[in-house]
């Protein structure tokens, strides 16, 4: 399931808001009116190419008509306008009309055909509008086009007046349409039709989309307001002539899409501004301006794929790492605090994936539990725990990379289960830790999974909390997990406001004077340590766990709480432990995802009681292991 | 329509189909090897017409006519197989190669085409003539210089046929356009045979340029309405043989002439692409084709 809230709910709102009331307020502080023609230009191109991009972006269609459509919308302005008379504005609208009708007629070819045919065919549509545009004198003014076609008016005001200020918001005004537009149709059910189809053509016509259907509507859609473009780009222009179709307002417009990036719908709306103004002011380069767009093209296709929007996207990144690695080291100071609600010693160590912070009892002498945090957690969430704890066991615990008061990591390498697993195993080398029993609560369930897993420590139990244990990946994922929680925030990179608190609430408690810290310390995880753990679940060797499991080799304690909002209490039950501690997971009453923090009580009786009983049945599995060694001895077949 | 107009549009219609031939055989030697479309071709058509001008007029360095083609091509071939590694081998096992390199081509066409703009200027220029005179066959004249150009054409195509179809490189291009992989297996160097396939798509439309610009004048645009012909061509006849854009040429030339005369200049290209939609409709693999592409 994809995670895609309202535009509302996003961080893209505010700088959509500033861009807005900055094209606004545009016209009202600059006067010149040469650049205030360019920018309608290129809302004119804006509209063009995100539209364009639905089809080609989006719906993975080589839709290669796309200008021709503008043309016919430049066509049908000039035809209705001038020469039949309509009302300018009715005939704006009717250029849209006409535009989705001839991309319907276009859609009939391209429904029978793939690939480069589709390139070709409507290449092939686009020259014979062309033709039929030139040829078509009579009607049409063939190669020598029409001039002097009606401009818009309010009553008795010409748009053009006062710099064409008119204008100016009318083509803005087209411009948010058209966005809103394509927004809301992207995130419509057709939109996700348009999306899968290109995705995997096969798999979305068997799980129902008409293809024949959602590609007509695609053209269409991706019509609509490119003809509305052109007859507006004809009613500003006031002249309608074949250059439309030229290889250069082509170049131009194919420039824009892939500057700005396929399958996004702002990037190609900064790269419109963009590549306007670069293309104005080349223009007094002559030829070079067509070479320098065209190499600007290779270049980014070469080069940068992902174009502007990428770009946008890396830059977003960067700040976000460099903000949460200045977080993390400014809270370090604060190391009295974090003592103080552990009662315990911090002490950091340099590993392979960056400096780790630990949190330890430090009684050399009690038996060691490992304690390991959650998805966008601290080691501090079990504090609890290392007040209960404290007296009859060594207590540790520490934070992952990207979390906490560790550093950040290189995303690659360090934000993934096995490299948590690799750094629980240096802080317990670090620790002289030789024999342990670990804790891991949900991500870290999973660490301690592998941890054990991995088998260069020595586990001698292991309970788990809200983590259910897995299998096949990603299949059991849906199994495992209940897809109607706040679950699909786990690896969403970037959180608002509204979604760190969601997630927050939904993974450890809701706000509170006793959770403060957590929701604080939950705004320092490094995005990419969501984003990159869960891209990289493929390089865990996840039936290596589940046979672990099942064979048994130590004893193994289910403690989720019972109303976990993220799991699926019936699939964890129905695995196949080997010494699954009482036969049966240990639902904590009341408990949510995180039972050890909001049921402490309940949860750390339980887990005192698995730590004895395991320290027993270890005690009673020695003198079973005397016993099979006994039986070897006595057979030596049984050895093999 | 009396005798003496018909035999001149059948005669018109038999030179553009020559010309047509030479071009689509290029566009088709590069979309069955590579399997993708070289939207440069156009431009490679009026680049050769320069190039061969540059060498041949009398304004530039004066060579004779022939050697000038000869050099024309080889730096045609060059051409070619420069833009191959340039421009299409980066992205060859991209999933959507077939989009990036109509983008790819595309803009090397703008680059190739206002290049050619900065270099040598936008006024027009022509190639001097293949020959002169006219040669009597019973009632119908024919131009000299249009024979050697149907001369010349059919002898580079037969040529070219033979040497895909005998010569070893040329078997071995078969073989790569056949199956990659398994070519790659038996260490063949893929890249250049892909590379030599562009150079002598390349050369072709160089040739053909050198043609179109001994009738016509040139300027920097004059590849792209041939272009446009040549897709027609491939499309009409399929690339399931090296001869069938052979014959779709030729009846794409007669159709075409025959429109002009019928319908007017205006009209004609609308009929052409009619008759691409149409056939893209109903058979797309082309009239002659069969629904494997080889060479």
């Amino acid at each position: 399931m994809r995670y895609d809230p309202p535009l509302h709910k996003t961080q893209g709102l505010v700088p959509l808001l500033i861009a807005l009331a900055a094209l606004i307020a545009y016209p009202f502080v600059f006067e010149a009116t040469y650049f205030r023609h360019v920018i309608i230009l290129a809302f004119v191109f804006a509209i063009v190419a995100t539209s364009w991009d639905l089809s080609l972006g989006y719906g993975g269609l080589f839709n290669f008509a796309h200008v021709g459509l503008f043309a016919v919308g430049i066509y049908t302005y000039s035809i209705l306008a001038k020469t039949l008379g309509f009302s300018p504005w009715l005939s704006i609208l009717a250029g849209g009309g006409t535009a989705a009708l001839v991309a319907l007629l276009i859609s009939l070819p391209v429904l029978r055909l793939d690939g480069i045919y589709v390139i070709l065919v409507t290449i092939a549509l686009s020259q014979l509008i062309y033709f039929i545009v030139i040829s078509w004198s009579d009607v049409t003014g063939g190669t020598s086009g029409m001039v002097t076609l009606p401009t818009l008016k309010i009553g008795d005001y010409r748009l053009s007046k006062d710099g064409r200020i008119g204008y100016y918001f009318v083509g803005l005004g087209l411009l948010v349409a058209n966005l809103a537009f394509l927004y809301l149709l992207t995130r419509s059910r057709l939109g996700r039709a348009i999306v899968a189809l290109r995705d995997n053509k096969y798999y979305a016509i068997a799980r129902g989309v008409s293809e024949a259907r959602t590609r007509a509507l695609t053209l269409m859609a991706s019509a609509v307001f490119t003809g509305m473009a052109g007859a507006f780009y004809a009613a500003y222009l006031r002249v309608a002539s074949p250059d439309a179709f030229g290889i250069g307002f082509l170049t131009v417009l194919l420039s824009i899409l892939l500057v700005g990036g396929t399958g996004t719908i702002w990037g190609p709306v900064i790269a419109a501004f963009v590549i306007s103004v670069l293309s104005e002011w080349l223009a007094g380069f002559g030829a070079w301006q067509n070479i320098i767009i065209a190499s600007a093209i290779i270049l980014v296709v070469v080069f940068y794929p992902g174009g502007l929007w990428a770009a946008v996207q890396e830059l977003r990144e960067a700040v976000d790492a460099l903000r949460t690695s200045l977080l993390a080291r400014w809270r370090r100071r604060e190391v009295r605090a974090r003592e103080d609600r552990l009662n315990a010693k911090e002490r950091f160590i340099e590993t392979r994936h960056g400096l780790i912070a630990i949190a330890d009892t430090g009684d050399k002498g009690k038996p060691a539990l490992l304690f390991l945090h959650g998805n966008s957690a601290c080691k501090e969430a079990f504090y609890k725990q290392f007040h209960a704890f404290r007296d009859m066991y060594r207590v540790i615990s520490f934070d992952f990379p990207g979390h906490g008061v560790s550093s950040n990591g290189d995303p690659e390498t360090a934000y993934n289960i096995a490299a948590y697993a690799e750094i629980a195993e240096a802080v317990l080398e670090d620790s002289n830790v030789a024999d342990v029993r670990v804790i891991g609560w949900s991500l870290g369930g999973y660490v301690g999974l592998e941890l054990a897993a991995r088998a260069n420590v020595e586990v001698q139990a292991l309970a788990i909390a809200g983590t259910p244990p897995l299998n096949q990946v990603p299949i059991d994922f849906g199994r495992g997990y209940n897809p109607d929680s706040h679950l699909v925030l786990a690896s969403k990179q970037y959180f608002s406001r509204q979604e760190a608190s969601d997630f927050g609430n939904s993974a450890t408690a809701p706000v509170s004077e006793d959770s403060a810290f957590l929701h604080r310390n939950l705004r320092r995880t490094d995005g990419r340590a969501r984003l990159y753990m869960i891209g990289k679940l493929g390089i865990i060797d996840w039936p290596r766990q589940m046979r672990m499991l099942s064979q048994g080799k130590f004893p193994f304690a289910l403690l989720s709480g019972s109303d976990d909002p993220f799991l699926n209490h019936d699939y964890i039950a129905r695995l196949r432990y080997g010494n699954l501690w009482r036969g049966i997971p240990q639902d904590i009453p009341g408990g949510k995802h995180a039972p050890f923090f909001n049921k402490p009580d309940e949860f750390n009786m339980r887990l005192l009681a698995f730590l004895h009983d395991a320290e027993r049945d270890r005690g009673d599995e020695k003198e079973n292991t005397r016993e099979i060694d006994r039986e070897i001895d006595r057979d030596p077949g049984l050895g093999h | 329509m009396d005798a003496a107009t018909l035999s001149s549009v059948l005669q018109g219609g038999i030179v553009l189909g020559a010309l047509y031939a030479l071009m689509a055989t290029g566009l088709s030697l590069v979309w069955t090897t590579l399997g993708i479309f070289n939207f440069a071709h156009g431009a490679f058509i009026a680049l050769g017409a320069y190039i061969a001008w540059q060498f041949s007029s009398v304004d530039a360095w004066g060579l004779p006519l022939f050697p000038a083609i000869l050099l024309t091509l080889a730096v045609m071939f060059a051409v070619g197989a420069l833009m191959y590694f340039l421009l299409v081998k980066p992205f060859e096992r991209r999933a959507d190669v077939v989009l990036i390199s109509v983008i790819t081509t595309l803009a090397a066409s703008a680059i190739l085409e206002n290049g050619l703009l900065l270099i040598w200027g936008p006024r027009s220029k022509q190639i001097p003539s293949l020959g002169s005179g006219e040669v009597a066959l019973g009632q119908i004249s024919l131009a000299t210089s249009e024979i050697i150009l149907l001369a010349l054409v059919l002898a580079i195509l037969l040529g070219l046929g033979l040497f895909l179809r005998y010569a070893r490189p040329g078997r071995i291009m078969r073989a790569v356009s056949q199956n990659r992989e398994a070519a790659e297996l038996l260490g063949l160097n893929v890249p250049l045979y892909f590379a030599i396939a562009f150079g002598l798509s390349a050369a072709t439309a160089g040739l053909a340029g050198v043609f179109v610009g001994t009738i016509r004048f040139m300027n920097p645009e004059m590849g792209t309405e041939p272009l446009m012909k040549a897709l027609i061509v491939v499309i009409f006849g399929g690339v399931a043989r090296f001869s069938s854009p052979l014959y779709a040429a030729f009846i794409i030339g007669m159709l075409e002439a025959f429109s002009i005369y019928v319908l007017g200049l205006y009209w004609a290209p609308a009929v052409l692409f009619i008759t691409m939609i149409v056939v893209l409709l109903l058979k797309p693999e082309g009239l002659f084709g069969n629904h494997q592409r080889t060479l």
